[in-house]
């Protein structure tokens, strides 16, 4: 049973700007279960993205203890894949070399690391893409791209730092429901990060509000899956929850 | 549509070059210029051809050539390594950063003098001057390419497993690709010029030396041939290697932001 456990987690820095230490995560706890999607929510300047890049191991934290498996994690690692805001795919390589980058670090062979690739993209829906360049996609091709390329190293826990934030809406909504249907169909476990409640919502088994810093409360989410905009928008329970988070958030 | 297009591109290009060639070709028999102070395009290309078939031509180009061509293979192997470790440390970047400016701009010709004390007269002074035109710029270019590749790219990298070598092959070289490109026209550029320099004082083969030979025996011809064929020899370095290059690599990827 993989768990990420977030101990006592806090970060403090310096701001030279501001010229003083500054404390973005005061005191988080958090364990996400294997299988689980979770949504952690919050306004900008929560500490959101602080806590995941803490996690990906790309700054160091100041207190606490994070634990994958009960082991604590140190610098990033390939067991926990992070799909960033800014896609962050190579630009010098084609698609299907992006998603197999990864299998490639493991020293998988090029035959097997290509059919890996392959197998992902279709999962994906973008098999036509396969040896296009990412700059010949748009942006929400690219960060399909971007989440199958974590996906296909096998994480024990996938990262995503507000990943739809930079496509447009219509698009956002498509790429939401294909990542509940690629949750369900492989089950990865996810740690999502947003400022968008009804994103949250949509997508989560569970939605934690963040504010300055500490954990608000959290409200589990029991939605049928698979999830679909066009029933939930409309949806009683659906409605009731982003409301009750909407208020955790406002009143933060 | 593309070949069109390329099609006109040269037009463009060849036109004015045409246009200087009239200008040339009615100038010099209308004011029966005197031959010493410029030829006429005949005698250029009487000189042209005797140097071809007298087999002149291709020892100059040959010498100058092998010794552009080894100076640039040095002074990349070296540049491109150098530049990627100042890249990935600040510090020794944010030291060496303002030397490696100066030397950029003092690069090539301005060595000459103190090249000939160490390597006397010959290969080898030419061969530093090549080397020493290319090392500084293209090593200046590929520490501003490691620079500029944007952080999560590395983290992206990091957090799917990518190890040092990892990094650098896979990441921080073809990152800083389009810089390093930049640097070696550049490097290349100044190589051109400090190369025909260093021929007219350092040696006794090459195109340099050529024209400075002709010139003492006033024969304007072959300097204007020599010229020529100084300036087609660049035109061609730069267009079929160079900017193939970029094509095959960079602009494919959306990186450059010029033709």
């Amino acid at each position: 049973m993989k768990t990420l456990s977030l101990r006592n987690l806090g970060k403090t820095y310096f701001d030279p700007y501001a010229g003083a230490h500054v404390t973005a995560v005061h005191d988080v706890s958090l364990d996400v279960q294997q299988g689980e999607f979770v949504s952690v929510v919050g306004p900008s300047g929560c500490g959101k993205t602080t806590i995941l890049n803490m996690i990906a191991g790309f700054i160091p934290h100041s207190k606490g203890e994070i634990l994958l498996d009960g082991t604590p994690v140190n610098g990033p690692g390939p067991e926990r894949g992070v799909v960033f805001q800014s896609f962050a795919l190579f630009p010098w390589k084609t698609v299907l070399d992006n998603v197999g980058f990864g299998p490639k670090m493991r020293g998988v062979p090029k035959a097997e690391r290509d059919r890996i690739a392959r197998d992902y993209l279709a999962l994906a829906g973008l098999s036509h893409a396969a040896n296009r360049y990412p700059n010949e996609l748009s942006g929400g091709m690219q960060q399909r791209v971007g989440v199958v390329r974590a996906l296909a190293n096998e994480p024990a826990v996938l990262l995503m730092d507000e990943p739809f934030a930079a496509v447009d809406a219509q698009t956002r909504m498509t790429l939401q429901e294909e990542l509940t249907r690629i949750w369900q169909d492989r089950k990865p476990t996810v740690l999502f990060i947003t400022h968008d409640v009804g994103e949250a919502v949509f997508l989560a088994n569970r939605v934690v509000v963040l504010s300055k810093g500490r954990i608000l409360d959290e409200v589990a989410v029991d939605l049928p899956r698979p999830r679909v905009w066009d029933q939930l928008v409309d949806d009683d329970e659906f409605k009731r929850l982003s409301a009750q988070v909407l208020q955790m958030v406002r009143a933060a | 549509m593309r070949g069109a297009a390329s099609l006109a591109g040269s037009a463009m290009f060849v036109a004015p070059l045409l246009a200087l060639l009239a200008i040339w070709a009615i100038v010099v028999p209308l004011f029966e210029v005197n031959p010493r102070v410029f030829p006429s395009i005949g005698a250029v290309g009487g000189a042209a051809l005797d140097s071809i078939r007298d087999g002149t031509l291709i020892a100059h180009i040959g010498a100058s050539l092998l010794r552009v061509g080894l100076g640039t293979l040095i002074g990349i192997a070296t540049a491109v390594p150098l530049g990627v470790a100042m890249g990935v440390s600040p510090t020794v970047a944010a030291f060496l950063t303002p030397l490696f400016r100066f030397f950029s701009v003092l690069a090539g010709i301005a060595w000459i003098p103190i090249a000939t004390l160490w390597f006397g007269y010959g290969f080898g002074a030419i061969v530093f001057v090549i080397f020493n035109a290319v090392f500084f710029v293209v090593t200046y270019n590929t520490l501003l390419g490691v620079q500029t590749i944007p952080h999560t790219l590395r983290n992206a990298a990091w957090s799917l497993g990518a190890g040092r070598w990892a990094m650098l092959t896979e990441v921080l070289l073809p990152g800083a690709l389009p810089n390093i490109v930049t640097g070696i026209r550049t490097g290349l550029g100044f190589a051109w010029r400090g190369l025909i320099a260093a021929e007219m004082i350092a040696t006794n083969v090459g195109l340099g030396y050529m024209l400075f030979v002709a010139r003492d025996f006033y024969r304007t011809e072959v300097i204007v041939f020599g010229m020529i064929v100084i300036g087609v020899l660049w035109l061609l370095i730069d267009r079929l290697i160079l900017v193939r290059i970029e094509r095959a690599t960079i602009e494919r990827w959306g990186m450059v932001r010029r033709a």
